[in-house]
């Protein structure tokens, strides 16, 4: 096996070690949670017999190992049974719901790499000037500033007060449904402006920040003076040093979206954002344990995921790296 | 007219702590072909002048006086015309070729770009001069795709050497090309110039910190030190030299022939820049050094021919070259 | 530059760059005082209903003589429950951050120089904390018990913990290869004694660091479970201010008891912020250049 194979295989099996571990953890919270699943019958004309049979239907008089091991066999399967409230399979509720997530979080992210990267490289390299200070200030008030109060305020301020965008929800009621709809609505992307907003306002600094240090490191590189004894005109040298500069955040982008996927909860309820943060809340409020659950899992999963895929990326791009 | 002439060069930049003079009213020349040596000690403002003549000093260094190649001023010249004579007319080996290529890109790509930014050469005749760079300093040409990072020390080194001579420029100037090599690695690299020099007859001007490499590899040597130069002359600087410090430097290399005595270092440390001793620099540290070393600067002044020496008592140098080799003379010499 | 013996910087005079640093202590100063002295400061208690002449509740009026910053929904002053909530905030930043500084130091420290197994099976624990997201696991865990300012602070210490413990222990591994320790060991030092003596000390900066930090992300994630729903009922902290106010849908139009939870927050979080990067290039041995 080469090296690069058994460093995966290293990586990928510390990943499913972790995700068994988090799973367990998930498991034990689970049965400790309060509140009996059938207790929802209390109020129908279930009679006790259906609630027995409801009970072993839903595995709940099983022993505890028989029941941990369907769990673990169900969940990386993602067959998540059935919400105790919706009408769905929680796959398939989860799976809309993560949608969602992606539709608020994908278009703010792309802005925040794209331009932050690009603002972050100028401001490195253009060090002391008027820009590059303004920038830093700026960037590291945004990059503190916590950002559901930013969002509570952009709502105040456009939604409420002024009146310009709506005031939460990723679509009108009626509106599209299918991804392709939805993308495609102006009814999406008015109401995508103002959570979208506040990510790009936060997200941004990440990138800025980091290539502007990166920049200046590579800017201090002693292959840079050799590039300009060479006599290359500035814009090659400044490709060099992009190429460099911007290894670093090939890591981050990945810990950055692993981040944002689970941190969106609080935009997702302040905005009505239909995600699976927003899904999380609402299940444990109503007690739908399958749903909370299943969301819970998904979640980590997708930090654990995007975390090892930032490793392998890394190791492709950047020519030093070595595996032994 | 030289090819080199390098006339009164102030190098200084602004610290915290005050202005800190790098090279101060330097004044050299190198002839086309000259292999010319410039030593002295780590801070003594070596590196500024390589860096000066590339013109690649850091923003915030002050340059005056005049830097002159081939007759043209370099100083104060426009950027784009600089950028001609870069690497074409004249080029850098630099200390620490580890750093010198960029690790992402292959080194074939990094020595294809210093020849396309200058010659009109299609692709493939690009690559057979790369090819025959490579052969040129003894490396393999499948080793051209590599990174930097895949080579050892002593092949990047090489490496650098072809970069550098990938446009025949008329000067190279190599910047402490052996430091961090060891010492088998360090002779291969200096045979190595000395063979393109007497090949190719590139002028070299090569800086060094080492008084040992010089004195074996160049037809002249200048000795620097705190910014200026000391001594300036042929072999005979190492043989006979006429400057305190060149001395001192001389004793500090082990002769392998004298195994018995002890090594003889000069005591104290370089001054600093910003702040640096009155009249002759060295006067702090030199055993022979009297009340007019500190009051009077003493100019650069041809004693033999061709051998110029800095110092007021140079009349006396064959006396103190006598005193020099004894350890005691430098141990009571008051820092 | 190696060169020349003198540190080349660019000119800037070093009191610009102490300003921001003086001017976020001292605004963090005003917070501790604000919740030090709280009870003098503040009008009311945090849960007192105003009640005006008609001995009608008060309830959400702007700003005026009576009520500095207006009412909640409830008549209960929102000036008064700004100034208690500095208290929360603190004791929560502080508690969280020490916790975390002390159990995240004790990892690095011990998973650093002892390395082999314990080392292995401590930095595959920090790598499953690394794998859950705070929130929503704190959300589950707080609906297991019940919600509580303890358990909020002990689960923002779980979740604090594990970025010192990979820093630090990474600075213990550099350290512990430094010939001061060879030297220790060489003498007959015993490991507790290496650590305390030797390796602690030039840890403590970072711990300091990360104690800043701990303040500023533990009031921020008290603030947000508190914001979910998910805080302390009997705490008026920040974000269960702005959690009722968001319930009780008053933010379209009740400004004054939105904004000072909300602006406290940020105010406070930037300050200390500005305080870790005053410090940061004294503390943080890396020396970025950020």
């Amino acid at each position: 096996m080469t090296g690069f194979a058994r460093y995966v295989a290293r990586r990928l099996a510390l990943m499913l070690f972790v995700i068994w571990a988090i799973l367990t953890i998930i498991f034990v919270l689970f049965k400790l949670l309060p509140g009996d699943p059938t207790a929802i019958f209390v109020d129908s004309n279930f009679s006790v017999e259906m609630i027995e049979r409801q009970r072993a239907l839903w595995g709940l008089d099983d022993p505890i190992p028989v029941q941990y091991a369907r769990y673990l066999g169900n969940m990386a399967l993602f067959d998540f049974g059935e919400s105790f409230f919706q009408n769905q399979t929680v796959a398939a509720i989860l799976f809309e719901k993560t949608r969602n997530t992606a539709l608020m979080i994908v278009p703010a992210l792309v802005i925040s790499i794209v331009l932050g990267a690009l603002i972050g490289a100028i401001a490195g390299w253009r060090r002391g000037s008027l820009m590059e200070k303004t920038t830093v200030v700026t960037a590291l008030f945004l990059h503190s500033a916590p950002s559901f109060f930013v969002g509570i305020l952009a709502l105040m301020v456009f939604s409420y007060q002024l009146g310009w965008l709506p005031p939460g929800g990723m679509v009108s009621l009626g509106g599209p449904e299918t991804l392709w709809g939805i993308v495609t609505s102006g009814d999406y992307w008015q109401h995508l402006a103002l959570p979208c907003l506040v990510l790009v306002s936060r997200e941004i600094t990440g990138p800025i920040l980091l290539l502007r240090g990166s920049m200046l490191e590579v800017k201090g590189s002693d292959f840079i003076d050799i590039l300009r004894a060479k006599g290359l005109p500035e814009r090659q040298i400044v490709t060099h040093a992009a190429r460099n500069a911007l290894l670093p955040l090939v890591t981050y982008i990945a810990v950055m979206t692993g981040l944002l996927f689970q941190g969106q909860v609080l935009l997702e309820i302040i905005f009505a954002w239909p995600g699976i943060g927003r899904e999380l809340v609402v299940a444990l409020n109503d007690l739908d344990y399958p749903v909370a659950q299943a969301a819970l899992y998904v979640m980590a999963l997708v930090t654990l995921a995007l975390n090892f895929l930032a490793d392998l990326v890394y190791g492709v791009i950047d020519p030093r790296v070595t595996y032994d | 007219m030289a090819l080199l002439e390098i006339e009164n060069l102030h190098v200084s930049y602004r610290t915290p702590h005050g202005e800190a003079v790098a090279v101060d009213g330097v004044s050299l020349a190198l002839e086309e072909g000259d292999y010319l040596g410039l030593v002295g000690e780590s801070g003594c403002g070596k590196s500024t002048i390589a860096k000066a003549i590339l013109g690649i000093l850091p923003q915030a260094a002050r340059v005056a006086g005049s830097l002159r190649f081939a007759g043209r001023e370099l100083i104060g010249l426009s950027v784009i015309e600089l950028r001609r004579i870069r690497w074409r007319d004249i080029a850098l080996i630099p200390q620490n070729a580890m750093n010198g290529f960029d690790p992402v890109y292959t080194i074939e790509k990094q020595l294809d770009e210093a020849i396309a930014a200058h010659a009109d050469l299609p692709a493939g005749a690009r690559r057979e001069r790369i090819a025959a760079l490579f052969a040129m300093v003894g490396l393999s040409p499948d080793r051209l795709k590599d990174y930097a990072h895949q080579f050892s020390g002593g092949m990047r080194q090489r490496a650098m050497i072809a970069m550098a001579l990938a446009l025949d420029p008329k000067l190279i100037v190599a910047d402490e090309p052996t430091t961090g090599l060891d010492v088998i690695i360090q002779d291969q690299i200096l045979e190595r110039m000395a063979e393109i020099h007497a090949t190719a007859g590139n002028a070299m001007l090569l800086i060094t910190h080492d008084m040992a490499v010089v004195s074996e590899n160049c037809d002249r040597i200048a000795v620097m030190y705190a910014g200026r130069i000391m001594e300036i002359g042929g072999t005979d600087v190492f043989l006979s030299p006429l400057h305190p410090y060149t001395m001192g430097l001389c004793n500090a290399f082990p002769d392998a022939a004298r195994r018995e005595g002890e090594l003889i270092s000069i005591p104290g440390t370089p001054p600093s820049l910003v702040d640096p001793p009155s009249g002759c620099r060295f006067h702090t540290r030199c055993p022979f050094a009297t009340a007019r070393c500190t009051d009077e600067v003493p100019p650069l002044i041809e004693i033999s021919r061709g051998h110029f020496a800095a110092c007021h008592h140079a009349d006396r140098a064959p006396e103190f070259r006598d005193q020099a080799r004894d350890p005691a003379t430098w141990r009571t010499a008051t820092p | 530059m190696t060169d020349t013996a003198v540190r080349i910087e660019t000119s800037r005079p070093r009191f610009a760059k102490r300003r921001p640093g003086v001017v976020a202590m001292l605004v963090t100063a005003l917070f501790i005082a604000m919740a030090a002295f709280a009870p003098f400061i503040a009008p009311y208690g945090p849960f007192d209903v105003a009640y005006d002449t008609d001995r009608a509740v008060v309830a959400l009026s702007p700003p005026g003589w009576q009520n500095w910053f207006g009412t909640t929904n409830q008549g209960m002053d929102v000036f008064s429950q700004f100034v208690w909530g500095a208290r929360v905030a603190l004791i929560v930043g502080l508690i969280s951050a020490l916790g975390s500084v002390l159990l995240g130091t004790f990892v690095g420290l011990v998973s650093g120089y002892f390395g082999g197994w314990i080392d292995e099976a401590l930095m595959r624990a920090t790598d499953i904390a690394f794998g859950m997201p705070f929130l929503p696991f704190a959300m589950v865990i707080i609906s297991i018990a019940e919600p509580s300012l303890a358990l909020v602070i002990l689960l923002v210490i779980f979740f604090l913990w594990r970025t010192p413990a990979r820093v630090i222990r990474a600075q213990v591994l550099s350290l512990k290869a430094r010939p001061f320790v060879w030297a220790a060991r060489a003498a007959g030092a015993s490991d507790a004694r290496i650590i305390i003596r030797e390796i602690l000390p030039n840890v403590l900066p970072l711990s300091f660091l990360y104690m800043a930090i701990g303040v500023q992300t533990g009031v921020m994630l008290e603030a947000a479970l508190s914001f979910l729903g998910f805080g302390d009922p009997n705490v008026q902290s920040w974000g269960i201010m702005l959690n009722a106010a968001f319930r009780a849908g008053a933010m379209r139009t009740a400004w004054w008891w939105v904004l000072p939870p909300g602006l406290a927050l940020s105010i406070f979080v930037i300050a200390v912020f500005m305080i870790t990067r005053a410090f940061e290039d004294r503390l943080n041995p890396q020396l970025r250049a950020i």
